[in-house]
């Protein structure tokens, strides 16, 4: 092969044949930098983008400093309580106008020429302002850049940099509900923590989707882990795990056989007074909720998948997880911990050291996972160029979707639906032979 | 802390410990963690001690109240000491080469009666999968003196990076 086909980013992106049952994701998708422009246009700005948590801006005039989709921004609520998503560049040539990381500030003053702003994004003042014909209309035209649109979900804070975009909730869909059972935990509801982890891990953003909605790699890459989970007295299972496609490309993984939760599902090493302490909670759940309604919550760890960015783990704890594409193989990650406003100082020990015991980058879990996709990044530079051989396979578990039976979370389905939504996003083509079985493309009745 | 607190030596439950013992002991277990001898290494930590590395945004909460890198109790040393042992750790097998320089050794009394405790700076080099990576930071441990040598009461490394850049995930002890 010449090294000019071997550059050029071959189509199509996805092949699906339901007469083999195969279905195949091409490598470049990983690694091409067109397809990572691409992606920035037509998912980054084009859709609702996970900002932060309402709790990490508790009080008046508090403050963070986040890129999003490789955009500085100012993340604040104003003296009025308003929940605020600010372009962080002065309006005025360009600089960033906040240069912390986070803090608390009624006002937001550029170094390079003393512009200052209020965090309502009024100006506040322009140095010599005398200086120019207009001084009303300059004010006004020099007001703070907001991000297009900001909804909030929960207590989840999303952006997005098209003032098109539909209301969040419509693109939320059923994944809504899963945020809304994870608030509902808590009768005192749920807070998050400072002890942010951030890390960055040499592989495409994807990867780290398709890591977190694959069951099939838990047992192999964390032998260790559940090693460490069979000695503390927990027996783990893959049976009775599922994976679903909640549309617009979000996923669901419902687990049960995959650990304790903390004031949720009791186990050995929690020790006895956890128990009582669970047990309590239940019994409290059960009367505030209904049982039905408690049940799911309580009983079933869920990896919920919000498209594009966000990934939420509500399994031994709750961790948020933000995905922050850099290049084609570079992602920075957020990773925030949910407890509830109001727990047991043991409880709350309890929880951060079983959280992080598994979740980050110290954990005895995680590194395993980075390690994974990002051998995944670096072992499909072998195959570019080389054109049919250039696809990854993602076909598990196609045998049981044309019997229209649930797909398993060791399966590869949750995956496939990502691809197909990411697929109409970006675009590049996607290769279909044989008849789609409608019943499992229009998703699934989750609940 | 004043410069009166800085001091060459200090008495602890009957015993005189000079910085020299403290280097010393850091320079050893440096040593241990760079041959990869995890069990000479859960030998360092006296029985209920713990493993602590706090979040880059740390601004010094206890780490029961807040996420953090890794917060282990003696329990979970052990699982993590097991782990690394274990040809199926995947993020470390092969191990990654590393190269510790510690420097700046500072001791001051412990807060509990026959403890002291440990400031150092270190320098951490680790070369794997054909990248190299560095991580930098200061120790703050607290270490108990016992007939069998100095023992950690509590590990703690504090990261002096503003995030854990691309390739530096913990997956070894630093």
């Amino acid at each position: 092969m010449s090294s000019e086909v071997s550059e050029r980013v071959a189509e199509p992106m996805l092949v699906e044949d339901w007469e083999r049952l195969t279905f195949r994701v091409n490598r470049e998708a990983y690694r091409s930098p067109e397809i990572f422009a691409r992606e920035r246009v037509d998912v980054w700005l084009r859709t609702w983008l996970y900002l932060g948590h309402e709790t990490e801006i508790p009080d008046v005039n508090d403050f963070k400093v986040r890129t999003i989709a490789g955009r500085p921004l100012i993340f604040c609520r104003d003296t009025e309580g308003q929940v605020r998503a600010w372009l962080n560049s002065c309006p005025h040539r360009g600089t960033v106008l906040c240069r912390e990381t986070e803090g608390s500030q009624r006002r937001f003053q550029c170094f390079y020429h003393a512009w200052t702003f209020n965090n309502d994004g009024t100006v506040a003042a322009i140095p010599d302002d005398g200086a120019y014909e207009d001084i009303e209309s300059l004010q006004k035209n020099m007001m703070l850049r907001a991000v297009p649109r900001l909804e909030i979900h929960e207590g989840y804070v999303f952006i997005s940099f098209n003032p098109d975009v539909p209301p969040l909730l419509e693109h939320l869909g059923d994944a809504a509900d899963y945020m809304t059972m994870i608030e509902q935990q808590h009768a005192s509801g749920v807070t998050t923590l400072p002890g942010v982890q951030l890390y960055s891990v040499r592989g495409n953003w994807k990867l780290a989707v398709e890591n977190a909605m694959d069951g099939y790699h838990f047992s192999p890459t964390h032998n260790t882990f559940v090693g460490y989970l069979r000695e503390s007295g927990f027996a783990v299972t893959d049976d009775n795990q599922y994976a679903y496609n909640l549309g617009n490309g979000h996923s669901l993984l419902v687990l049960t056989g995959h650990g304790g939760r903390i004031s949720m599902v009791w186990e050995p090493r929690f020790g006895e007074d956890e128990r009582v302490r669970t047990e309590e909670h239940r019994a409290e759940m059960v009367e505030r909720l209904g049982e039905e309604r408690a049940h799911y919550i309580a009983d079933e760890s869920h990896i919920l998948f919000v498209f594009p960015n966000l990934l939420l783990f509500d399994i031994e704890g709750l961790s948020i997880r933000q995905l922050e594409p850099v290049a084609p193989g570079h992602t920075d990650v957020r990773a925030w911990q949910l407890v509830p406003r109001e727990e047991h100082p043991d409880s709350r020990a309890l929880r951060m050291k079983t959280v992080v015991s598994f979740v980050g980058p110290g954990g005895l879990a995680t590194p395993d996972d980075i390690e994974a996709y990002e051998a995944v990044q670096r072992g499909i530079e072998a195959t570019r160029g080389a054109g049919d051989l250039d696809y990854s396979d993602m076909s598990r578990g196609m045998r049981d979707e044309v019997k229209g039976e649930q797909g398993r979370s060791i399966d590869e389905g949750a995956m496939r639906g990502f691809w197909r939504y990411w697929e109409e996003a970006v675009g590049g083509g996607l290769a279909v032979t044989g008849d789609r079985p409608a019943s499992f493309l229009e998703g699934r009745d989750v609940r | 802390m004043t410069q009166a607190d800085v001091r060459g030596s200090i008495e602890v439950a009957g015993r005189t410990i000079t910085r020299g013992d403290i280097e010393d002991f850091l320079y050893a277990e440096a040593d241990i963690l760079d041959a990869w001898d995890y069990d000479g290494w859960f030998a360092l930590f006296e029985e209920g001690a713990r493993y602590e590395v706090p979040t880059t945004d740390y601004r010094g909460w206890s780490l029961h109240t807040g996420g953090s890198f890794v917060d282990d109790d003696y329990d979970l040393i052990k699982a993590r000491v097991k782990r690394l042992k274990s040809r199926k750790a995947h993020a470390e097998n092969p191990h990654s080469r590393t190269h510790r320089l510690i420097s700046n050794v500072r001791l001051f009394p412990g807060e509990e009666e026959g403890t002291l405790r440990i400031r150092a700076s270190f320098v951490a080099h680790r070369a794997r999968d054909g990248q190299f990576d560095t991580y930098v930071g200061w120790y703050e441990h607290v270490v108990v003196p016992t007939d069998a040598g100095l023992k950690y009461r509590l590990r703690r490394t504090i990261l002096g990076h503003e995030a854990l850049p691309v390739g530096a995930r913990l997956s070894f002890i630093l």
